[in-house]
């Protein structure tokens, strides 16, 4: 496979924000389209071509490193991903687009040459040199100086540079989403390797800050409180129109509303549904909605009793009501899950309403409190039995789906306890060999479909489901060339997980983000903020 | 006493020395049970430092066991511990493994935000406290004594995190006076932007504190002392003035006290105001058991509520003349 890059200058990014009025207006109405209950009124922005001098983005949360080897959190990534640059970047329909390098070749399946682009420069000026690339992408393997980015490049097997701007990198066996993963979305976050060595290593910290070669530059960084970006003027994409992001953590969602309605934030990232008519109700701002690559489902880790027995997971399974689920608790900012792969992953080959008819094809468990009955009487515990069911408490959407859940369980003679728990600490009940059932909540970044079913049911999978036949049709999948063939192996892998209940697909996600209708995202869609977003706001008013 | 007899001054002043060695031997003493204690709890304590560092992720066994390998995890808990006070011993307490920040740095940079957060309530409290808690002992009954019992009920009652939004909504947003999050940049804007968080503390600090002033006075007033000086005349401002003075060791007790309930307060105003202080930084480092920081930061809190302690014991010294006989006769 080789890509030619399109010719991008610094009108590129203007020409791309251009037309962004109009997908701002189609997204809008798409919003209310997709059932969400307060029907606001579709904002139509024009870019007005001016500069902000500075706009304050409002996380949900603090960071407590920059560097996503560190700490590989979703928000730690939309931070990362508008100041650090892979050698690929993903667009926003989930195709790959150049980056750092400007063209590439695939001369067999195991080979990725990558000619770099000689204009990238990092934030103190210094060229971004293949050196720094390999360098970037070594420590990115590496599990102890890396530990949240090394899976993506578990399949790496040599990195290097072999010309002028030339790097190579091989890998040990043929992977189709390994391209991928050399973008922000993935593990490619490139680094100046003088900078590293100059810290030792300690890249990320208030004080050495994260250099890249991105739309924007780390200028400030206290964990628990601030990030602050200023725009990078000699960006290769060109000169973004905000001067100055500030990003503060403001982790209680009542003071982030507060401050909302008191104007003090322009954009806000992961609204919580049940504040959303809250934020939509705040005079100019506008909330949107966009699917987040995150599935949500049940995990049944066959390795506790009584989980091992299918029935027991069937029952389950069909006592669930994921419409009404995402209908009322959700409030429609969610879609049902029929599979763990999204439909955004397949989008780009299928297009998205094949997407949403090929993965519904794949067996489901529809809701039926009686066959649920009738599969618990068939198990090794048909008079039922009693479970824990933790949620992290940073998804509080998770808690009352738990409830609903837990109150159909109740039905079938299934007794669920749902208990809040810090994050860390659900993290570390899945596969702890005592929680049979536990919630999966993940968040592709790459959007790859082989993604998440890889993790929930190949090899090493949580759920402790062994099956030679999963890992064979995973490795085919990993090496079909053939986009569409590829997604017919993950669909059979899909189905494998389905006919044997190993995951049990609730929903999947949608991710909330207010803006302040001074500010305007072009291209806005699932993977903006795994990419450049910085450069993409611009300033708008609301056209008549 | 045989030989020369010193001067009662330099007697005193070696009375109070040893006194105030005994009282650190046993900080220390209790420093060293703490870490130990500490570090067991966080040993035992539910969650993964591996898949923390990890996240939710597939994982390779060799991931594991590198990290494993690299934060000394395989080694038994003794191990451990030792080698953590070792190194504490001399100085070094290590790096956070979530910030990846030598643990001196990341205290260092919080530190003065918290300390300036506790202090502020804490002189909010006694300011507002202590003369109200004298004003209603002297009136007992009386309007100003039944209204200030209700607004420390109140006090006393309120969950910190209503108050805190309550506040913030009439006096950050109704009434925009003060801003509603952040530690703000500068000594003097950050005291602005602590101000509401540290009225907020002070609520349920004062509360106690003003109670426990009142019941003191009111106990003070009713002895044969005040009796006395109130048979020989004395004037009533006077006479509450000696009232005080036998109350205020219960009241610097009281007040020492509750000053070291605010460490634990702190943690739920830091999260709603956004404040980067020791109290969020405890509550996320315990989670992530992140064990250098929790270490560091549990004996940098036992040590100064002991110094707290210390302080209060001596101040007794300064306020009742019979301590201090009895202390330096010893």
């Amino acid at each position: 496979m080789s890509m030619r890059s399109p010719l991008r200058s610094r009108a590129g990014v203007r020409g791309a924000i251009a037309t962004a009025g109009a997908a701002l207006l189609a997204l809008s109405l798409a919003a209310c389209g997709g059932g969400a209950p307060a029907a606001t009124e579709p904002v139509n922005l024009v870019d007005t071509g001016a500069e902000l001098d500075e706009i304050t983005v409002a996380l949900p949360g603090s960071l407590a490193n920059l560097y996503t080897g560190v700490e590989g959190g979703i928000l730690n990534y939309y931070v990362a991903s508008t100041v650090q640059e892979g050698l690929v970047g993903i667009d926003e329909t989930g195709a790959v687009v150049p980056s750092l390098a400007e063209s590439w070749e695939t001369p067999d399946e195991n080979t990725y040459v990558f000619q770099l682009r000689d204009d990238a420069t990092f934030h103190d000026g210094a060229p971004v040199t293949p050196e720094d690339v390999v360098f970037s992408l070594q420590q990115a393997q590496d599990e102890v100086a890396s530990p949240s980015l090394s899976w993506y490049l578990y399949n790496m097997s040599s990195v290097e540079v072999t010309g002028a701007n030339e790097v190579t990198v091989t890998t040990a066996e043929p992977d189709q989403a390994f391209l991928k993963n050399l973008s922000t979305a993935g593990s490619a976050f490139i680094t100046p390797q003088a900078h590293w060595e100059a810290v030792g290593g300690a890249v990320g910290t208030s004080e050495s800050l994260l250099p890249g070669s991105g739309p924007y530059e780390v200028t400030e960084f206290q964990p628990d409180s601030h990030v602050t970006l200023v725009r990078n003027d000699n960006w290769w994409g060109g000169t973004p129109a905000v001067k100055q992001i500030n990003i503060e953590f403001i982790p209680d969602e009542n003071t982030r509303l507060l401050a909302a309605q008191k104007g003090d934030i322009d954009i806000a990232f992961n609204v919580p549904i049940g504040q959303a008519d809250q934020w939509r109700e705040i005079d100019g701002v506008r909330v949107e909605n966009v699917n987040d690559l995150s599935y949500v489902g049940l995990l049944f880790d066959q390795n506790v009793a009584p989980f091992d027995d299918a029935k027991v997971r069937e029952a389950i399974a069909l006592a669930v009501d994921r419409q009404t689920i995402v209908d009322r608790l959700l409030r429609g900012n969610g879609e049902v899950a029929t599979t763990i792969m999204t439909p955004e992953s397949i989008e780009s080959v299928v297009g998205a309403d094949e997407a949403r008819k090929m993965l519904a094809g794949v067996t489901q468990h529809e809701f039926n409190l009686d066959d649920a009955r009738a599969a618990l009487e068939e198990s090794s515990v048909p008079e039922g039995f009693e479970l824990e069911l933790t949620f992290p408490n940073t998804g509080p959407q998770l808690g009352t789906a738990a409830q609903a859940i837990g109150e159909s369980l109740g039905e079938i003679g299934i007794e669920v306890a749902v208990k809040e728990v810090p994050i860390e600490t659900w993290l570390a009940t899945i596969g702890d060999g005592e929680h049979g059932l536990s919630y999966m909540w993940y968040f592709s970044t790459t959007g790859d479909p082989a993604e998440v079913p890889a993790y929930l049911i190949g090899p090493d999978n949580p759920n402790g489901f062994v099956s030679d036949e999963a890992a064979a049709l995973l490795s085919e999948s990993n090496a079909a060339a053939d986009p569409e063939e590829r997604i017919d192996l993950i669909l059979q892998l899909e189905e494998l997980s389905a006919t044997e209940v190993v995951n049990a697909p609730l929903w999947w996600g949608q991710a909330l983000t207010s803006f302040t209708n001074r500010v305007g995202l072009a291209d806005y869609s699932a993977y903006s903020f795994v990419g450049p977003w910085g450069a993409k706001l611009f300033a708008a008013e609301v056209a008549e | 006493m045989l030989t020369t007899t010193p001067t009662p001054a330099r007697q005193a002043s070696r009375a109070l020395a040893r006194m105030i060695a005994v009282r650190v031997v046993g900080v220390v003493f209790i420093l060293l049970v703490i870490s130990l204690l500490t570090f067991g709890l966080m040993y035992l304590a539910p969650g993964d430092l591996v898949k923390n560092l990890l996240g939710n992720r597939p994982t390779s066994p060799e991931a594991v066991a590198a990290i494993r390998e690299q934060y000394r995890l395989d080694d038994p808990f003794f191990v451990q511990y030792f080698t953590w006070l070792g190194n504490a011993l001399q100085g070094d307490f290590g790096t956070s493994v979530r910030m990846q920040q030598p643990v001196t740095t990341v205290i260092g940079a919080r530190v003065g935000l918290t300390v300036a957060l506790c202090l502020l309530s804490f002189l909010i409290a006694a300011i507002v406290a202590i003369p109200l808690g004298i004003a209603s002992a002297a009136r007992a009954g009386s309007t100003i004594d039944r209204v200030s019992s209700s607004v420390t009920l109140i006090g006393l009652s309120a969950p910190t995190f209503a108050l805190a939004l309550l506040l913030l909504y009439l006096f950050a947003f109704f009434l925009p006076i003060f801003p509603i999050y952040g530690g703000g940049s500068g000594p003097l804007d950050t005291l602005y932007h602590l101000v509401l968080p540290a009225i907020i503390l002070a609520a349920g600090l004062g509360a106690i504190l003003m109670r426990m002033t009142r019941a003191a006075m009111i106990r003070e007033l009713g002895s044969d002392a005040v009796s006395f000086a109130r048979a020989r005349g004395i004037a009533e401002r006077d006479v509450r003035w000696i009232a005080l003075r036998a109350a205020a060791i219960p009241i610097v007790t009281g007040a020492g006290l509750v000053l070291t309930f605010l460490v634990g307060g702190t943690i739920i105003v830091e999260t709603i105001f956004a404040l980067p202080g020791l109290g969020s930084l405890l509550q996320d480092s315990v989670l992530f058991k992140d064990i250098p920081v929790v270490q560091a930061l549990t004996l940098v809190v036992a040590a100064v509520i002991a110094v707290i302690a210390i302080v209060v014991d001596l101040s007794y010294l300064a306020l009742d003349p019979r301590v201090r006989t009895r202390e330096f006769a010893r």
